[in-house]
């Protein structure tokens, strides 16, 4: 919420005269890791993980290397049910069939990586998700937007489920779901433990479906999804997203995200980078029209 | 511990008396001349000004109240009374007993004659201290400006040893210390935050600063609570002679003052502010969501002071200033500090003054947000609010003793009672019950008694030695948390917290902090002085971001958080050329600081009552060596200072437990200040500034997880990298009215960033917008192009 509110601020003191532009750095190749990209979801159907290997400059272009000779295994603790998950283009992926989920809320669920001789391991709990009511949009003209950007402003409408303090992380996409649009994490109703439980989502969480920058335009799809999450989790979530929005005044340092995949292996010196996390989500999509 | 203390305090004593006592077995008959100096036109009392025996060495200088006092042997004697841009005065005295002489100085007609005369002792080469740099309001007007502005804080990056981030960042680093590493006082009162708009302005109104002391090292005993610097800012006293204005007009904001006598020659005012007007300008321009938005800042600055009698002076001085920034009536926030300072000098005799100050300081921020003008007819309206303070209550009885010409004696006690809210949140939604969430107040004292001594035993050498004894209490009503040792780096787990009544200790820590100043004159023209002093810092400010924003709490220390502890070693060279033509200075230092504060990587910094679990203790060292060349007489005028430096840290769980440069390290860092003065009516001045990139940590790698980049520095080093060089040119042309009868006119045009410099602030990664699939690095500027600026100033 400080940031957002912080970034609009700033825009508007340094806007006359604050510029980026993008430049070419000399900086050393850096070292390739694994990298676990493994979100398990209680959507029906088909589930799958990635593992690649990191690019070694941050401006290489080329797709990420696919590390294919993994072995993958979900385990529902609570079920005691286990799920392999086999390789097939370009992923590890598990077909529970028709309109089974793999994924209850509530359930313990742990992950376990063989790669290379070694094994990591790393658990994480589904928790629960409200439902999004609606999504409603407003036309604003480019003298009327903070952004100046003239489009179609979308809000998204939910409420916080009542009891306890809930972590969620919110995404919103552009027309569908392979064209990610805006990110954001939340607690409960806002922003902090202990606030807003049982709230309406807050406006900075309403209106952030949204990216300013880039209003949706006439006949685009607005899609928005929450997901639930663990603490763990949240922070992970939390991490990364304030990274990937480091720019400005007030920009933060670099900081290297810590995995939660443990090798379990005695003397095991591998690392695994990444994240193990499980959710539950909901979606709701409009069509600008 | 304390018994320890007292025993050093005993030995110092006695060393004191000894000395004393030396000086009094060959004493004759001796008497003291004393008195105030003040300004002829306005009846400023003046600071720093050389008082000697006309053709010797010796003398003194006045304090920052403009009183002297100078202890001389039986007969007559010329006293000579000079300062930089006065007409020097003579006064012939015959002490048959102690005298009281009040002298009024005028100001030098030209500041264009070839050579001014100017007092020796106010020189860097004749005081005994060391890295101190002062500057008048005077000097400060010659600089160039930004956006028209005449700033305190812009001007005090001119000088050796002072850099900050970048362009907009709030606050400023000395000698390798942190931006909270700095006791920012306005008339004795501290500050908490020196900037308006997030940075770009100071919040001092020059109108009614008067100078500005800044020390970087060598601390005098009087001064703690801060290991880098002290930058002591005086407010004018107000013309005692007469009525009158100041102000200008500028394109961010404009100013007025008004002065004046309350009694002539024993009592005035002064009452300055200022307000910006973007938001009054754009106005008409805006529409929809930006219609109604608020974004301006002012600043109330007022002083009085009352002359009872010869003896006692009364001064009253308060600060008040706001940044507010709203949309609507959605979104407000405001942040500012007030300060109140009531001071009282005493003459007890005429060789012992005394100087009672009190003071409170308050900083406090305020965010609200509402959804009542966009929220849709079925929705339920909502509110929340933040709100955070740190009030201080102060009281500082110090006292100077004038001994001899050779001897003084400075001591005093101090006293600082701290209450901060670090944040309390509340929020209504209709339908649903008020959350409160609110972290614990929390409270300390912090006091100190102190003891120097000057003494010069002949025109060669000269000493001040000291000790300040500091206590630290953190006091309930509270809380205090304990927490598990845990892997270096990691978040701490609570394990336990006890709950204190009012004022118990729930953790104390004493300090002896010594401190020296030692100078040796090689000849007329030359003196080499060392220094050292230890520091102690209970308050720090918490932040993990490029530069420290509005809302970045400051915590005290707890049973969790050390007290900062520095040693700083100095070394200086400095010159003065015959004439006064030019003094020049080179200066080394060595720092070494402990327990300043890192963090845990994802540290959660705002509302959270655990934040000490996030908090990592660092040690720091810095060394550099600063050179500095001023010449203050004749048509062209200015300084160049150039340091060349390092300053690290090193923290277990950051960056492998090995040492790494700090955010704020510039290995070069170059100022040329210079004024040309035309005619009587013209003059043109330049600023260029030259400095290493700040170091910062780059990506070498990225990952590819759930449809996002995520930048990955693979070699785990922080600050591995640096920025591009920052350098820029500045110029400001001054054309000044025709004297009217009273009306004095002045037009500033300046150019900020002469060449339009693109200087990096930070560099990041990111995805293309428009293309995911692209991956860039981007250089954010804050200042990325000219910046013209204009102002109209007029005194009346």
């Amino acid at each position: 919420m400080k940031h957002i509110r912080f970034s609009i601020l700033l825009a508007m003191i340094a806007g006359f005269t604050a510029c980026e532009d993008t430049i070419d750095l000399d900086i050393a190749t850096g070292k390739s890791y694994p990298v676990l990209d493994a979100w398990i979801t209680d959507e029906a159907g088909p589930q799958e993980i990635r593992l690649t290997q990191s690019v070694t400059s941050y401006t290489d272009n080329t797709p990420a290397p696919i590390i294919s000779d993994a072995v993958i295994t979900l385990e529902d603790v609570t079920a005691d049910r286990s799920y392999p998950f086999a390789f097939s283009d370009g992923a590890y992926r598990y077909d529970p069939g028709g309109d089974q989920s793999i994924g209850v809320v509530g359930h313990v669920y742990k992950l376990r990586v063989e790669y290379k001789g070694e094994t990591f391991e790393a658990t994480d709990t589904i928790k629960r998700v409200p439902v999004i009511d609606s999504i409603s949009y407003k036309f604003k003209t480019a003298e009327d937007a903070q952004s100046g950007e003239e489009g179609y402003y979308a809000d998204m409408h939910a409420k916080d489920i009542a009891g306890g303090d809930d972590y969620y992380w919110i995404r919103s996409y552009r027309n569908d779901r392979s064209n990610r649009n805006t990110d954001m994490y939340a607690i409960n109703g806002a922003f902090n433990e202990g606030v807003a439980d049982g709230w309406n989502f807050i406006d900075p969480l309403q209106e952030g479906i949204t990216d300013e920058d880039k209003p949706y335009q006439q006949g685009e799809k607005v899609i928005a999804r929450i997901a639930s999450l663990s603490k763990p989790s949240y922070e992970f979530i939390r991490q990364v997203v304030d990274q990937l929005d480091s720019g400005g005044l007030f920009a933060r340092v670099l900081e290297n995200i810590r995995p939660n995949m443990v090798n379990i292996t005695p003397n095991g010196k591998q690392k695994l980078l990444g994240w193990f996390g499980t959710s539950a989500v909901s979606f709701k999509e409009r069509t600008i029209e | 511990m304390i018994k320890r203390m007292k025993k050093h305090l005993f030995l110092l004593m006695s060393l004191g008396c000894i000395l004393l006592q030396v000086q009094a077995l060959k004493a004759q008959q001796r008497f003291t001349v004393s008195g105030y100096v003040k300004d002829e036109q306005n009846g400023e009392s003046l600071i720093g000004i050389s008082v000697s025996k006309a053709g010797t060495s010796i003398g003194t200088v006045t304090n920052e109240y403009g009183f002297y006092s100078l202890t001389l042997p039986a007969g007559e004697h010329q006293l000579q009374f000079s300062y930089i841009g006065y007409a020097s005065q003579q006064k012939t005295v015959n002490l048959t007993g102690n005298q009281h002489l009040d002298i009024k100085l005028e100001k030098s007609s030209s500041q264009l004659s070839e050579v001014v005369v100017s007092g020796k002792h106010e020189k860097a080469v004749n005081t005994l201290s060391t890295s101190i740099n002062r500057l008048d309001i005077a000097q400060m007007k010659k600089l160039p400006t930004f956006l028209g502005e005449v700033d305190v804080l812009r001007s005090i990056q001119t000088l050796p040893g002072v850099t900050t981030v970048g362009e907009g960042a709030n606050g400023f680093n000395v000698r390798g210390g942190a931006t909270d590493e700095n006791l920012i006082l306005l008339d004795e009162a501290p500050l908490y935050n020196s900037t308006h708009m997030l940075g770009f302005f100071s919040i001092f109104n020059p109108d009614a600063v008067k100078s500005l002391n800044l020390i970087k090292g060598g601390f005098p005993a009087e001064y703690g609570g801060r290991t880098s610097s002290v930058l002591d800012i005086r407010m004018k006293d107000g013309d005692n002679q007469r009525l009158g204005l100041t102000g200008g007009i500028g394109n961010i904001f404009s100013r007025l003052a008004v002065e004046g006598p309350i009694k002539k020659d024993e009592s005035s005012f002064i009452v300055a502010a200022r307000r910006s007007y973007i938001d009054v300008l754009m106005k008409p321009f805006l529409s929809g969501d930006m219609a109604d938005t608020k974004l301006y800042f002012y600043d109330i600055t007022a002083k009085a002071n009352f002359k009872l009698n010869r003896n006692n002076t009364l001064f009253v001085s308060g600060y008040l200033g706001r940044d507010v920034f709203g949309f609507g009536g959605d979104v407000n926030m405001n942040w500012g500090n007030t300060t109140g300072t009531v001071r009282w000098n005493h003459v007890f005799s005429n060789r012992l003054f005394l100087n009672l100050t009190t003071f409170y300081s308050k900083y406090d921020y305020s965010l609200k947000f509402g959804n009542e003008s966009d929220k849709e007819a079925n929705e339920p309206s909502q509110n929340s609010s933040w709100t955070s303070n740190i009030i201080n209550y102060g009281v500082k009885p110090s006292f100077t003793y004038y001994l001899s010409s050779k001897n003084s004696l400075h001591f005093g006690v101090q006293g600082i009672y701290y209450t901060f809210k670090p944040g309390k949140g509340t929020g209504t939604q209709e339908g649903t019950e008020e959350s409160v969430v609110e972290l614990n107040d929390q409270h300390a004292l912090e006091s100190a008694v102190y003891l120097d001594h000057e003494y010069k035993p002949n025109n060669k050498f000269g000493v001040q030695y000291g000790v300040r004894f500091s206590a630290y209490q953190y006091l309930g009503k509270g809380t205090a948390y304990y927490y598990n040792d845990t892997t270096p780096g990691a978040r701490r787990r609570l394990v336990d917290s006890k709950e204190y009544g009012t004022n118990e200790l729930i953790k104390g820590y004493y300090y002896i902090e010594p401190r020296i100043s030692a100078k040796y004159t090689i000849s007329d023209n030359h003196a080499v002085k060392a220094a050292y002093a230890r520091t102690t810092q209970f308050m720090h400010q918490l932040s993990n971001t490029a530069s420290p924003t509005p809302l970045d709490i400051w915590t005290p220390s707890t049973n969790n958080i050390e007290p900062q502890v520095a040693d700083q070693y100095t070394l200086g060279y400095f010159y003065n050329a015959p004439s006064n033509l030019f003094e020049a200075s080179a200066e080394v230092f060595y720092k070494t600081m402990d327990h300043q504060v890192d963090y845990i990587d994802n540290a959660n910094l705002q509302l959270n009552q655990y934040i000490e679990a996030d908090l990592l203790p660092s040690e720091g060292r810095a060394y550099g060596i600063e050179l500095y060349a001023k010449k203050e007489v004749g048509k062209t005028t200015g300084w160049v200072s150039y340091t060349l430096s390092r300053t690290e840290r090193k923290t277990q769980g950051i960056s492998q437990n090995e040492w790494f440069l700090n955010r704020y390290d510039r290995t070069h860092n170059l100022n040329l200040v210079a004024t040309r003065e035309f005619s009587k009516r013209t003059s043109l001045s330049a600023n260029f500034v030259y400095a290493s990139g700040t170091p910062a940590t780059f990506a070498d790698s990225r990952l590819e997880y759930q449809d996002w980049d995520i930048p990955y520095n693979s070699t785990d080093k922080r600050n591995n990298y640096r920025l591009p060089a920052f350098h820029r040119l500045d110029l400001s042309f001054t054309l000044k009215g025709r004297q009217k009868k009273r009306w004095q006119g002045e037009w500033v045009f300046s150019l900020y960033n002469v060449y339009a410099r693109r200087n990096a602030y930070t560099i990041y990664f990111q995805q293309n917008e428009d293309d995911p699939n692209k991956r860039e690095a981007v250089r954010l500027s804050i200042i990325g192009s000219i910046m013209p600026g204009i102002t109209y100033n007029f005194k009346w």
